[in-house]
């Protein structure tokens, strides 16, 4: 009876392990199939009510989290900390949801945006992946509202990724951090051009690859997508749209190719509202 | 554990929830610049209460969730939960653990288990872009937090799966005193 019991709950176990390993095996870098695709639909109309529900509770961790990073900070830093505190957790949700809608309504008014063909459209996020290897946001639009695959997605501040994959209601965004992303950018000014891609375990840092140039790159500089066109590909990602800020710029002699590292001018760790560039030419 | 159809239909929506739970709140939250991830302890309770098989299939249920729910690659997270919930289990078999202290320390060093067993899987099926050495102080927090949740996650689910459990600890009863010429 005892080596019944042991002999079914080892051939349980290989049948789940061996099961994982299959599935890893279909679906590993491939196109999200119709079960992902269902299985995405379903939760996400749950996912909306579950963060509009707990919007709330977020505010109030992201109020404590702020005010023990805060802590650190030089004096003048600890009087607008003191002044913040003075607001109620409610209603500091409601500045920061309104500050961020202003931010989406300059990015539209800018130049960047104001000539393309690209439709902005306003989403919010609803899911977040929970590890740092897949850096993965859900947004409530999809397929219906007019999102594809591969739309450029922006927030107030600057580039936070692209759409992986889209449903009816909802789409997956990849964010700058996640580790299959890369975005042909130039730094600015100078225009020497790389790839920006993450530095995985780290939200803060990206990491720019480009081919040795002559010119001097310091901290500070200004870092836009590139936006090239050759024949019939282009860049998925419109031109100058604002990646982040060089903050290390280490000059090696012997190496071919020089890397900077950049922090993103978006806070990809707090996406609330972002916008869904749609319509781009392809 | 006893599984009735009762008992399945309230661990599928404690797994339904707890992953709703992880990927609309805990995933979005940050502190000290660190998401908590709440799905490893969960499976770990499952595994601590219910034993290794519970534990295992819990594991595999919840990771697959976890990953249809954002439309990633179907497996990876399926397959380190499996480990940590029979890893769970069968400590609880042969120990004898119990009491949620235990369950929190557990939690804890499971989790970190955990997220290194995540970090492996996408090590193994290749990464392109550089890894960085914060990734260190990640597992850590997130272990840390581990043991902050599994405290509470192993007393409410002890209460929502108390008619299920085999061995439900008991208070012990003063008995009363015996009078003698009554």
């Amino acid at each position: 009876m005892y080596r019944k019991q042991v002999r079914r709950r080892r051939a349980v176990l290989t049948l789940l392990i061996v099961g994982s390993f299959l599935l890893l095996t279909l679906t590993y870098g491939q196109a999200p199939s119709g079960v992902q695709q269902g299985m995405g639909a379903a939760f996400a109309p749950l996912a909306d009510v579950a963060d509009r529900a707990l919007k709330p509770a977020r505010d109030l961790v992201g109020w404590f989290d702020e005010t023990f990073e805060a802590r650190g900070e030089n004096s003048r830093l600890r009087e607008e900390l003191a002044a913040a505190r003075k607001q109620a957790v409610a209603g500091q949700a409601a500045l920061n949801e309104n500050a961020q809608l202003r931010k989406l309504v300059e990015l539209d008014r800018s130049p960047v945006l104001a000539y393309s063909t690209f439709e902005p459209l306003t989403a919010r996020v609803i899911t977040r992946s929970p590890n740092v290897w897949h850096s993965a946001i859900t947004v409530d639009v999809g397929r219906d509202d007019g999102v594809r695959v591969d739309d450029p997605v922006v927030s107030g501040d600057g580039l936070v990724g692209r759409v992986a994959s889209v449903q009816g209601g909802s789409a997956q965004v990849t964010l700058l951090t996640d580790h299959t992303s890369g975005v042909t950018a130039q730094v600015l000014p100078g225009g020497a051009e790389g790839v920006v891609r993450p530095d995985v375990g780290d939200p803060e840092d990206l990491v720019l690859d480009f081919i040795k140039s002559a010119r001097n790159i310091g901290a500070g500089q200004a870092v836009v997508t590139s936006g090239w066109r050759a024949s019939e590909v282009s860049s998925l990602y419109p031109a100058h749209l604002p990646i982040g800020e060089v903050t290390e710029a280490p000059i090696v002699d012997q190496e071919a190719s020089q890397q900077v590292h950049l922090r993103p001018y978006a806070d990809l760790a707090n996406l609330d509202l972002v916008q869904i560039l749609t319509g781009g030419a392809r | 554990m006893i599984v009735t159809p009762k008992i399945f239909a309230r661990l599928a929506a404690i797994g339904l929830l707890a992953v709703l739970l992880q990927i609309c709140f805990f995933s979005r939250v940050t502190v000290f610049d660190v998401s908590p991830d709440g799905l490893p302890a969960l499976v770990v309770v499952f595994g601590l209460l219910g034993g290794a098989m519970t534990g295992a299939v819990a594991g595999f249920a919840v990771g697959l969730l976890l990953d249809g729910s954002l439309v990633e690659s179907l497996g990876g997270s399926s397959l380190v939960l499996i480990g940590i919930g029979y890893l769970a289990g069968t400590l609880r078999e042969r120990l004898t653990l119990r009491g949620p202290l235990v369950a929190a320390l557990l939690c804890m060093g499971l989790t970190v288990a955990a997220e290194l067993g995540f970090a492996l899987v996408q090590l193994t099926l290749g990464v392109d872009a550089p890894v960085s050495l914060l990734l260190v102080r990640d597992v850590v927090l997130k272990g840390i937090f581990a043991f902050f949740l599994g405290w509470p996650i192993y007393v409410v689910l002890c209460r929502l799966l108390r008619p299920a459990l085999v061995e439900e600890p008991r208070l012990t009863r003063r008995r009363q005193p015996t009078v003698l010429g009554t």
